[in-house]
Formats: C-alpha cells, sequence, structure tokens
C-alpha cells in the first residue's frame, strides 16, 4: 500500500484520538491568548450597554438546551454580568422546557456573585427589585405574540411560584414597549421567530446568542438591522466575556474562554486534515490519470 | 489529580464516557447509556408537560367550573373564555384528543380535524410576519441606495452582496439554458454557493468541536480536577 492509499484509509479512531489529545492538551496547557472582539459581539455588548438601566429592562429568553449548554450557557452569563453590572433589570424566560434549568443555574450563579461582592442592600441583586425569572409557557409563539399586549397575562406566576402582578419590577413592566433589548440565546430558530412575530409587529429590539451551526444563516439578519447584535457559538460567548471583563471590571469564571485554547488547537488539527485529504485525493487522481 | 466527590457527577461522568465508547465500537454500554437518556428525556418531559401545562392550564380550570356547578348550578359565566374557569376548554380538549383517532382504523380519519386547526391557525400566524421578517426586510437590505456608498467600503461590500443575490438567483433559474450571459452569472453564483456551504462547514465544525470541548471540560475539570 502507498503512501496515498495509506493517507487516505487512516483508521477514523486514529483521528478521534488525534482530536481527543488535540482538545484535552490545551485544557491542561492553555496558550493563554486574546480574544479580538468581532463587530457582531461589540454591536450586541453596545446595544446592551444603552439601556437606559431605569427606564427598560433586558429580557433575555433562554431557548437552549444541555446539548448546546457548552456554546450557549456562558453568553447567559455572560449576558446577566453585563446587566447587573450597569445596574440593567433583567426579565429572563425559556421558550423551551430544557431552557429552565439552564437559566435559573445562570442566574444563581451571577446572582451569588454579585451578592458576594455586595457591601449594602442597594449593592446586593434583588429578586422582583433588580430580575425576575418568568419560566416558560407553551407553545412558543403564544407567549410571544402575548407579550406585546400583556407580559403579566402570558406569565401570571413567575418560575417560582409567585404572583407577577406583586413583584414590583413587573408592576413597571408591561409590555415589550418597556424592553430595552430582548436578546434570544438559542440552539435553533427562536430568535428568528422573535423578529417575525414580536419584532414585525411590535418593535422590539432583538439580538441573538447561537451556536456555531446557525452562524452563516443568522448573518443576513445582522446585516439588515433587524439583528441589533449576535454572539456566534462559543468564539462570541469568549469575546463577551472579554468584553464584560475588560469594560466592566466583572470577574467570575470564563467558560467560554476556557475553551478558546482547545477550539483554536482543534481548527488547526482539522485544517490539516483537511488538506491531507485534498492532498491524497489529488495525488490518487492524478495517478489514475 | 482532584477526584470529585460528588455522585451525580460521577454518573454523568460515566455516562458521558459509555457514550463516547461508540466512537471505538458499538458496546452495550453505550446501548444502556442511549437507552436510559431517552426513558429520562420522555419521563421527564411527560411529567413536566402534565404538571405544567396539563393542571393548571386543563385540569384546574374544569375542576373550579365543576365546584362551581356543584355549589351554584349552572351559571353563563362557566361558558365565558375570559373566565379561567369555564366549560369551553372541553372543546379544543376533545378536538386536541382527535389526535388519539389514528390509532383506531376505522376513525382514523378524524385526526385531520385537529391537523387542519393547527395547520390553518399556523398559516394565518406566519404567512404575514414571516414574508415582512425574512422576504421583504432581506430584499430591502439587498437593494442598493445612496446610503450604501456613505464610505466606500460599505458600498463595496453592498455591490458583492447584490452580486451574490442576483447570480445566485440566477443559478436556480432553470427555465432557460444558461449559456451566454446567463451561464456566466449562474458560473459566478455557483461560486458564491460554495463560499456559503464552506462558511456553514467550518462553522458546523467550530459547533461540534465547542460540543466536545464542554464534555472534556466537564470530564478533566468537574470530575477528575485536573485542569483548573
Amino acid at each position: 500500500m502507498g503512501w496515498i492509499e495509506r493517507l487516505l484509509t487512516i483508521d477514523r479512531r486514529i483521528i478521534f484520538a488525534i482530536i481527543a489529545l488535540v482538545l484535552i492538551l490545551p485544557m491542561i496547557f492553555p496558550f493563554g491568548f486574546r480574544t479580538p472582539v468581532t463587530p457582531p459581539t461589540q454591536k450586541l455588548f453596545d446595544a446592551v450597554d444603552a439601556i437606559p438601566p431605569r427606564d427598560k429592562v433586558l429580557t433575555i429568553s433562554a431557548d437552549y438546551d444541555p446539548q448546546t449548554e457548552p456554546e450557549l450557557h456562558p453568553m447567559t452569563i455572560a449576558l446577566l454580568r453585563h446587566a447587573f453590572a450597569t445596574h440593567t433589570r433583567v426579565l429572563v424566560l425559556a421558550l423551551y422546557v430544557q431552557g429552565l434549568g439552564l437559566a435559573e443555574d445562570a442566574l444563581t450563579t451571577v446572582v451569588a456573585e454579585f451578592n458576594g461582592r455586595a457591601t449594602s442592600p442597594q449593592d446586593s441583586i434583588v429578586y422582583g427589585r433588580d430580575y425576575v425569572f418568568l419560566g416558560w409557557q407553551p407553545p412558543p409563539i403564544i407567549p410571544i405574540l402575548g407579550m406585546g399586549t400583556s407580559i403579566r397575562q402570558v406569565f401570571p406566576r413567575d418560575y417560582y411560584g409567585n404572583d407577577t402582578d406583586t413583584l414590583p419590577l413587573m408592576k413597571e413592566t408591561e409590555t415589550y414597549n418597556d424592553m430595552g433589548l430582548l436578546v434570544s440565546v438559542s440552539g435553533g430558530s427562536a430568535p428568528l421567530w422573535y423578529v417575525a412575530y414580536a419584532q414585525s409587529r411590535y418593535g422590539i429590539r432583538v439580538g441573538a446568542g447561537i451556536t456555531a451551526v446557525s452562524v452563516a444563516d443568522f448573518f443576513p439578519y445582522l446585516e439588515t438591522g433587524q439583528f441589533s447584535g449576535m454572539l456566534a457559538g462559543m468564539k462570541g460567548a469568549a469575546e463577551y466575556e472579554e468584553l464584560v471583563e475588560r469594560s466592566l471590571a466583572v470577574g467570575g469564571r470564563r467558560k467560554a474562554m476556557e475553551g478558546m485554547s482547545s477550539q483554536s488547537a482543534a481548527h488547526i488539527a482539522i485544517m490539516a486534515f483537511v488538506v491531507l485529504a485534498n492532498i491524497g485525493y489529488l495525488a490518487r487522481r492524478r495517478r489514475k490519470a | 489529580m482532584n477526584l470529585s466527590p460528588e455522585p451525580w457527577i460521577w454518573i454523568a461522568a460515566l455516562l458521558t464516557i459509555a457514550i463516547f465508547s461508540f466512537l471505538i465500537k458499538e458496546n452495550p454500554f453505550y446501548r444502556v447509556a442511549e437507552h436510559l437518556f431517552v426513558g429520562v428525556s420522555n419521563g421527564y418531559f411527560i411529567a413536566f408537560m402534565w404538571h405544567n401545562v396539563a393542571i393548571p392550564v386543563l385540569v384546574n380550570p374544569l375542576r373550579t367550573a365543576t365546584s362551581q356547578v356543584a355549589e351554584e348550578g349552572l351559571s353563563r359565566g362557566l361558558f365565558n373564555p375570559v373566565n379561567e374557569a369555564n366549560f369551553l376548554l372541553l372543546i379544543p380538549t376533545f378536538i386536541g384528543l382527535l389526535y388519539l383517532a389514528r390509532f383506531f382504523p376505522q376513525v382514523s380519519w378524524l385526526v385531520r380535524i385537529p391537523i387542519a386547526f393547527y395547520l390553518g391557525y399556523y398559516m394565518g400566524l406566519s404567512i404575514p410576519a414571516i414574508l415582512e421578517a425574512n422576504v421583504l426586510r432581506q430584499i430591502s437590505g439587498t437593494m442598493l441606495t445612496r446610503a450604501s456608498f456613505t464610505d466606500w467600503v460599505n458600498g463595496m461590500w453592498g455591490v458583492v452582496v447584490l452580486a451574490g443575490v442576483v447570480c445566485t438567483i440566477i443559478y436556480f433559474f432553470f427555465s432557460r439554458e444558461h449559456r451566454g450571459a446567463l451561464g456566466a452569472a449562474a458560473r459566478v453564483g455557483i461560486v458564491f454557493v460554495m463560499v456559503g456551504f464552506g462558511a456553514s462547514f467550518g462553522y458546523t465544525v467550530m459547533a461540534r468541536i465547542s460540543l466536545a470541548i464542554g464534555r472534556m471540560l466537564f470530564l478533566f475539570r468537574d470530575w477528575l480536577g485536573i485542569v483548573r
């Protein structure tokens, strides 16, 4: 068997083993490089920053599940850190059942971080005053439309069973008009639903946090201004973490950044595989000819 | 190395390894983990839907309405859709139950009724919204106006986008043979399509690698405590 055949018939388990090594080694010995911030991430950061803290709220729709957690969960955490650091009040909801647990985890983590550093009740993050976890209502399109008329009618009770009429933040937040920005963090099409059903009808500004798989499909919506900003996969999440830490001096575990060394190493390995496979393919074609 | 003392971390780690073992070959550990996942997911979903949808939206209001009848007799309010407790809920419940008709061959045609309601409702709702968001706004974003040329970089990309859209549409225009100018435009169109596929592939690799990183970080940080 010549080298060309050997190149084209590598046992796929060897490739899996190489990829595993390429992922694991940079985790143990990270490169420690900075992540340059791309325009879509910067746009979303600026859009969140531009929300008038006492006037409008940031709504985060956690429309993802554990499968896409490594890419999307760090986005939710970074967005919450940004909002709480700038005293922007937050509504959190989920269009999918599976997003509830992850949204609660993100809220618990970030609220504990801020309250751990707080020196007075004013500095603390208080449920009902600074944020509300609305929970989930099926099916997805109905709550999206309903929130244009009355958020409290769509969510008469929050995730913890409280009557939303009794929560101070909800008394000031009636409809989309009271939201400065809605960011849908999603492993599917949820950001497009918000654009189609909430933005077209009620004019709400929509941001998107999406998996890398969807980026090519979603870019046109950023270009037309239908998305006010976009976080693209783990890289986008790492960029947002960088911006929050650099601009607002807010620390905390940076889950997306932790994976970026492995991400870069794996990309180089995949590119090498693609080049090698193409060399083998072209050499075999030339030999046959 | 700093092994986690948490039993749930151990269970999750062993199940992760069981799933990864499929990369070597199909084996009983993988099958157990796969079946466990399907069973737990379905069980969780059914229980969640029952407790968070069926009971608060249907069972409790009907129970309240029934007890009101027992105490006060039938009243007009019990047929008012604005009231939470009302008997009109029985109509969508009945329509929804018709989905089960497909299990009985003699009346399986009845399943068309709930499907017709569902399709009719969502089409009516979606067509104008999708047309506005996905077609009209996108066409408007593709058009070149004086504002597109406020700086030369934006103007250049605007021209590239417009050329890409037009040439790609021509590539998928099959009513005339792709020869001459049409053929040349179609060949440019296929270049744009290939660039699009390349970008999608690159992002897909990034996404899949990210998921693998998530699991590896879980194993080497949360479970084994090797990664700090």
